[in-house]
């Protein structure tokens, strides 16, 4: 049995890994431009929607054509499995993280 | 009635999808040739539970959320909105590819016949298993500030 990954694990992984990073990066444009935020609401009648819609097919998209750049010759599943952590987690941290300042409430933090 | 109906739904298909994936980080652990097509019948329910999940919360959160949003942003608890409604609903994306991902990882790759291919599928269940309990504490927050708000009306 070969110790190489199947090419689609080892294309749709890196897919995995890129789309992580992309919604961070897509929730940063979209909160902090108006015009991107409205093009987003205007395109299918919620931001939220147009966001996920561009998640699953771009990591759809990208996965079928990282399967045909014989990834799996350059990495192995540990490796894959790193960056898909690292990519979960900055991508947790940045979504968590931009909203922390929603926390405070009219200045006097969490209010109970 | 719908509304709500709507709601349980997501919410069990969510529980369904983090049990699964706890079950399957288990049966992966455990992995031999004997018990391979209940890991890969596993790693497939967990993909259907948590899309249906979030086909279901995400119909939910732009019909019906709009009313709970107000009465939460009025209450005594704004943070539940202002923080873990919005951090919700975009680390759920997170566990949506990586639920997808997951049956691509064990149908292709035979989990058992190298120990680099198994932490592979053990690590992307950790993450939704993780990633899952933080989405549903956060959703009991956000039913909380719903219930904060109706009570200082």
């Amino acid at each position: 049995m070969s110790k190489l990954m199947e090419k689609y694990t080892a294309g749709f992984g890196l897919s995995l890994i890129v789309t992580s990073l992309l919604n961070a990066v897509v929730l940063i444009i979209k909160e902090t431009n108006n015009s991107v935020m409205s093009a987003m609401k205007a395109a299918l009648g919620h931001h939220w929607t147009t966001h996920g819609a561009m998640i699953i097919i771009v990591f759809v998209v990208l996965g079928f054509v990282f399967s045909r750049m014989k990834i799996e010759e350059k990495c192995d599943s540990q490796k894959i499995l790193k960056f898909i952590i690292l990519a979960t987690i900055i991508s947790g941290v940045v979504i968590a993280g931009y909203f922390l300042p929603n926390l405070k409430v009219a200045g006097s933090g969490i209010k109970y | 009635m719908l509304n709500q109906g709507f709601m349980m739904l997501h919410v069990v298909l969510g529980v369904l999808g983090i049990l699964l994936a706890v079950a399957l980080f288990m049966d992966t652990l455990n992995a031999n040739e004997g018990h391979f097509e209940r890991t890969k019948k596993i790693s497939l329910a967990v993909a259907v539970c948590m899309v249906v999940s979030f086909l279901i919360g995400g119909y939910w959160y732009v019909v019906y959320y709009g009313h709970d949003r107000d009465i939460i942003k009025a209450g005594q608890w704004p943070w539940a909105h202002n923080y873990f409604m919005e951090v919700k609903e975009h680390l759920f994306f997170l566990i949506l590819i990586l639920s997808i991902y997951l049956p691509i990882a064990v149908y292709r790759n035979v989990p058992f016949t190298d120990k680099k291919k198994r932490n592979l599928i053990l690590g992307i269940s950790a993450l939704i298993i993780l990633l899952g309990l933080f989405t549903e504490g956060a959703g009991g927050i956000i039913s909380k500030g719903v219930t904060f708000g109706l009570m200082g009306r």
